[in-house]
């Protein structure tokens, strides 16, 4: 448990980096301290490690006033990912990972042996152990990085901006192994980040900073999305937060309609009782396995002549679905917003449809969340 | 005739050649006279020069190491080196004799206070072209300052370090020279006291050759300690991936691997409490 008591930071030149920070970051889970530049999350942040050394207020690691530790010995119990990863270029990856198992006087032979057990769990091929950091990726530059800050298995891990330096994809990829390592190992994670969609994703808290260094909220993601405190968080979190917030409603919930999901081999006139005119204007066409095939429209019914198969008619692309058992809410309207039949196409784990939703129906499922 | 012409020369040339080639053979050395010949000279002048360049060396690092920690030092210190380098060599081996007398100390402290001017800079540089976020890492992970200072920042600052160490050899190998006219000066014997004063062009000629042969030697050794010492700037561990592995450091460069060249502009670090 890390302890803000009054904490601040304000430098000779009377810059507020931080005004006065009470709060309680609980052990285990992830906790991102999000907020526009200026506002104090990475000074924060760098209070935790004495990095910063606060100008006034108390901050306790598990109850322990951390200004009676050495700031060496006490940054080697907490783990830290800085930005761009900061890795020692004249080291091999695996000296790199093996630097505060080595500094805590370990032997080389067992810090290089813990090193490459690292390697494995951020999912580095044993094949980059001997190479240097100008070598690799970006996105394996930090992979190492965060290797380095776990191998003394510290209790607690520090995440400085750690993936705002490589692009779209890599990041995403760097989230999610994050979201894996975190379900495995349960650190106390403090994450700096910006960008309020990662925080949304990776947190199970957010503090959102203001400009000024003050906390504006602290609360679940799902929380800060319903309920943002005032409009500095409102206008942080973006225009966009309700459909956001539909990510942490599961679409299992909603009612599927199976009777307009016809098999191909079936006829234009069966698919008529139930699809027609502005009432009902969408049939799906699945094949055998219940794979979805695309849509027919009422319109394309009343034009077919009697007797033909679904199957051969031209069929509107379906776009994409949605999992029934593990997709969001959010997945789902996405799902129906580009479909061209305005409605998602629910499938189980294995792509079969399940049923499909139309926009009236999801509409009426948000409102009842939104309650 | 063309023909004719260009073979007198050729042969005047290749003459002359053979004349101080033999010079130089019979002067090489004489047994039981351990101080005479151009062995002894040799021997004397790369004692000279490569005791110059170490303690110049020993000196700059911890100057040097002192400058990167504390910024307000090294205006006034680099100002007073490049002072020092404008006082003509000549001058300052005189101003030593009544102190240091005909020993070996009279050249040595001059050129070791030369060889500074260049390769304090480039400590100081090479410090300073530690990305930051090296530094911070190694500061976050929990490296003593002084400890980060030699095992991360040292190390990282070695490849700067040595193209100083380069270009103060080979300035301290060619001065070395001129402390002949206070009786040292190894090769530079041969040339001021057997050649200049006897106007006589072989020795002169062998002191040249040996002292380009030697700065040459010594730079290629500098190359190969290089080498040995950075194999993380090379590039993938094929033989000729260096070239190549350079220009993509250099195309990545925000990614942190440290600039091999003395010229590289130094990156600014910020203090570590800068905040965001």
């Amino acid at each position: 448990m890390i302890t803000f008591e009054g904490a601040a930071k304000t430098y000779p030149d009377g810059t507020v980096a931080v005004a006065s920070l009470d709060l309680t970051v609980e052990s285990g889970g992830t906790t991102v301290f999000v907020g526009p530049s200026g506002s104090g999350k990475t000074t924060s942040l760098r209070m935790i490690n004495r990095m910063v050394e606060p100008t006034a207020g108390t901050i306790r690691v598990d109850g322990a006033d951390i200004r009676e530790q050495d700031p060496a010995q006490l940054r080697r119990s907490i783990g830290y990912v800085i930005q761009q990863a900061g890795l020692f270029p004249h080291r091999t990856v695996l000296d790199n990972i093996a630097t505060v198992p080595l500094l805590l006087g370990w032997r080389r032979t067992k810090a290089r042996a813990r090193a490459a057990e690292l390697m494995e769990l951020v999912g580095l091929e044993p094949a980059q152990a001997k190479r240097y950091p100008h070598q690799l990726s970006g996105g394996q530059q930090q992979r190492v990085g965060v290797a380095r800050a776990l191998a003394a298995d510290p209790p607690i891990l520090l995440m400085d901006e750690p993936f705002s330096a490589v692009d779209p994809v890599v990041r995403t990829s760097l989230q999610d192994e994050l979201i894996r390592l975190q379900q495995e190992l349960n650190k106390t994670i403090v994450f700096v980040t910006h960008d309020i969609d990662e925080a949304v994703r990776l947190g199970d808290r957010i503090a959102v900073f203001r400009p000024g260094g003050e906390l504006a909220q602290y609360d679940s993601p799902k929380r800060l999305l319903a309920e943002p405190v005032d409009a500095f968080v409102e206008s942080f979190i973006g225009y966009d937060r309700g459909v956001r917030r539909l990510s942490f409603f599961p679409a299992s919930g909603l009612s599927l309609r199976e009777d307009v999901v016809f098999d191909d081999e079936d006829r234009v006139e069966r698919a008529k009782d139930v699809v027609a005119g502005d009432a009902e204007p969408w049939a799906l066409v699945v094949d055998a396995d219940r794979m979805p095939r695309g849509w027919v429209s009422a319109a394309q019914l009343d034009r077919a002549p009697t007797g033909v198969p679904l199957g051969s008619l031209d069929l509107a692309p379906y776009g994409h679905t949605f999992d029934v058992a593990v997709d969001s809410l959010r997945a789902a309207l996405d799902a129906a917003v580009l479909s061209p039949a305005g409605r998602a196409v629910g499938v189980d784990d294995e792509g079969r449809v399940v049923g499909v939703v139309s926009q009236d129906d999801l509409g009426s499922a948000i409102w009842s969340v939104s309650e | 005739m063309i023909a004719a012409d260009g073979g007198n020369w050729a042969v005047g040339a290749w003459e002359w050649a053979v004349r101080v080639t033999d010079w130089g053979v019979a002067n090489w050395s004489y047994p039981g006279e351990p101080n005479r010949g151009i062995w002894p000279r040799l021997l004397e002048h790369m004692r000279l020069a490569y005791l110059s360049i170490l303690i110049g060396l020993a000196v700059a690092v911890p100057l040097g190491l002192a400058c990167a920690r504390w910024r307000g030092v090294y205006p006034p210190v680099l100002t007073g080196v490049n002072v020092l380098y404008a006082v003509p060599s000549i001058a300052l081996f005189f101003l030593m004799l009544p102190y240091t007398g005909f020993s070996d100390w009279t050249a040595i402290i001059p050129l070791s206070l030369y060889t500074l001017v260049i390769l304090l800079p480039n400590v100081v540089d090479g410090l300073r072209q530690v990305p930051d976020h090296v530094r911070q890492a190694a500061v976050a992970i929990g490296y003593s300052p002084l400890r980060r200072l030699v095992t991360v920042e040292m190390p990282v600052a070695v490849p700067v370090i040595i193209a100083g160490l380069r270009v103060a050899s080979v300035a301290t190998i060619s001065m070395v020279s001129v402390a002949s006219l206070v009786g040292l000066g190894g090769l530079g014997q041969l040339i001021l006291s057997d050649g200049f004063r006897r106007q006589f062009d072989a020795p002169i000629v062998v002191g040249i050759v040996l002292v380009v042969l030697l700065a040459f030697v010594t730079d290629a050794l500098l190359v190969i300690a290089q080498y040995l010492l950075t194999p993380w700037t090379r590039g993938n561990g094929r033989p000729g991936g260096g070239r190549r592995a350079r220009a993509r450091r250099g195309a990545t460069a925000p990614t942190g691997a440290p600039a091999g060249a003395p010229g590289a502009a130094p990156a600014n670090p910020s203090p570590a409490t800068a905040g965001e």
